[in-house]
């Protein structure tokens, strides 16, 4: 599974880890997140990440 | 300043602010700034775009009544930081059948920033219009630069470009358009750095949605009006999509004068080996002047002396914000001195862990340098030489 970067602040969404806090269980691919999910970190919507190389 | 025709039926409406010197009680303003808000009248409508600082709120409300502006049906707010919606509650009052014009987020922001009640504020999603009779705004949203909420408005019929902070320069001047482009630059340029360095890549995406739009003026919502647009076009994108250039950007700190003779040597050998240098004492730099520097530059040295175990306070303000910048830099190190030991490498490289740097060897010697300790910064000079070489795209970047 790709990890994600927020282009906004850098901020690496990693599928292994999740994202607890919002409810978003390890496992979870970045396509699969809810489209109301923002970046932890800044609050950037899903459109600004990018794939992490 | 009175208000200003731009062309039938367009005005400058907003507020020089020749005297501020600083900004965000952060970023140093030389050349004071200017806060832009403009009107425009439709055959039918008249919106004002953006409004001024809130300390400046008289000169935007006696702008409008030189103008005998009795109706304002739309104000539309680009952006929700103080210093372009600071003046909105007043004009609302002022007007008060205005409806604010904002995206969806902006809304957000205004309500919570300044309290605007939800019933004044109407959202428009990405490209929509507004028609305001012979002449229609066109909303192009661009997250992030340099808040979640910001937008750029088309005027179609006239093919202006009103982008608010982005392509702005903080610079007071009573010309209402760009006179002389290098002073402009160099303010641009500036405010480049300190304001939307770190949104590079939201940036590159906002000139690809801008591209195919036929622009006869930019009219930013600081400084002076782009008649040429291609100007700020052409810098922007060489300061967005150029490699970094041959340059080492040195800001440094000394106590005692050790890693001051440091950085003296040093600079000496990198110009030798051809690699230009920009040296900033932090104890006197203007922060915009290194923030400026990191535009361009492939690597960043960082030159300290060792003060409570750790860097000089100076040196980690410095390093903080070149890794909130988040510049084009691709190479770091640290040079500098200690008198009893220390944990300065560790700090100094623990507050760059935003950026994508390869980190050269440190030189972090014991007391006053000694020819050993020239030798290791000629090393250095040389890793740095051998590192701009090897990269095909800095070698075109030059």
């Amino acid at each position: 599974m790709a990890k994600y970067r927020c282009i906004v602040c850098g901020y690496v969404y990693d599928p292994e880890v999740g994202d607890l806090n919002a409810g978003i269980n390890p496992g979870t691919p970045f396509e699969e997140l809810p489209d109301d999910w923002v970046c932890p970190l800044c609050g950037a919507t899903k459109d600004q990440f990018e794939e992490e190389e | 300043m009175k208000p200003r025709k731009l062309k039938a039926d367009i005005y400058w409406v907003g507020a020089v602010d020749w005297d501020r010197r600083l900004f965000d009680e952060l970023i140093p303003l030389p050349d004071g700034t200017s806060y832009n808000a403009y009107l425009i009248k439709g055959s039918e409508k008249t919106a004002l775009i953006d409004t001024v600082d809130p300390p400046m709120t008289n000169v935007l409300i006696n702008n409008l009544t030189q103008l005998d502006v009795k109706n304002i049906d739309f104000v539309v707010a680009n952006h929700a930081e103080q210093d372009h919606s600071g003046a909105l509650p007043q004009i609302l009052k002022l007007y008060p059948k205005a409806k604010v014009v904002a995206t969806p987020k902006c809304k957000d922001l205004l309500m919570s920033l300044l309290l605007i009640p939800e019933s004044r504020i109407m959202t428009v999603e990405d490209r929509e219009t507004l028609s305001l009779g012979n002449k229609t705004l066109e909303f192009i949203h661009a997250p992030w630069v340099h808040w979640p909420e910001t937008m750029l408005i088309y005027l179609r019929e006239d093919k202006m470009l009103f982008p608010c902070d982005l392509f702005g320069s903080h610079f007071a001047t009573s010309d209402l358009y760009v006179t002389d482009e290098a002073t402009v630059y160099e303010a641009a340029k500036r405010y480049y750095a300190e304001i939307m360095m770190p949104f590079r890549a939201i940036i590159q995406r906002n000139l690809e949605k801008i591209k195919d739009l036929q622009i006869d003026a930019i009219a930013p919502s600081h400084g002076p009006i782009y008649d040429k647009p291609e100007f700020i076009l052409e810098a922007y994108r060489d300061w967005v999509y150029a490699p970094p250039k041959n340059t080492v950007v040195l800001p440094y700190v000394s106590m005692h004068g050790s890693t001051k003779r440091m950085v003296d040597y040093f600079v000496a050998a990198l110009v030798e080996r051809g690699i230009a240098v920009k040296q900033f004492n932090l104890a006197k730099t203007d922060i915009g002047k290194l923030a400026m520097a990191l535009v361009d530059a492939a690597t960043i040295v960082i030159g300290s002396p060792t003060v409570l175990v750790g860097p000089h306070p100076n040196v980690v303000y410095a390093v903080y914000l070149a890794n909130a910048l988040r510049p084009k830099l691709r190479f770091a190190s640290i040079i500098g001195s200690y008198g009893w030991g220390g944990k300065m490498v560790e700090q100094i490289t623990g507050l760059l862990s935003g950026l994508k740097i390869e980190l050269l060897k440190p030189v972090v010697i014991k007391g006053f340098p000694t020819e050993e300790d020239f030798k290791a910064l000629d090393r250095l000079a040389g890793e740095i030489l051998n590192k701009h070489k090897s990269s095909v795209e800095l070698t075109k970047g030059k």
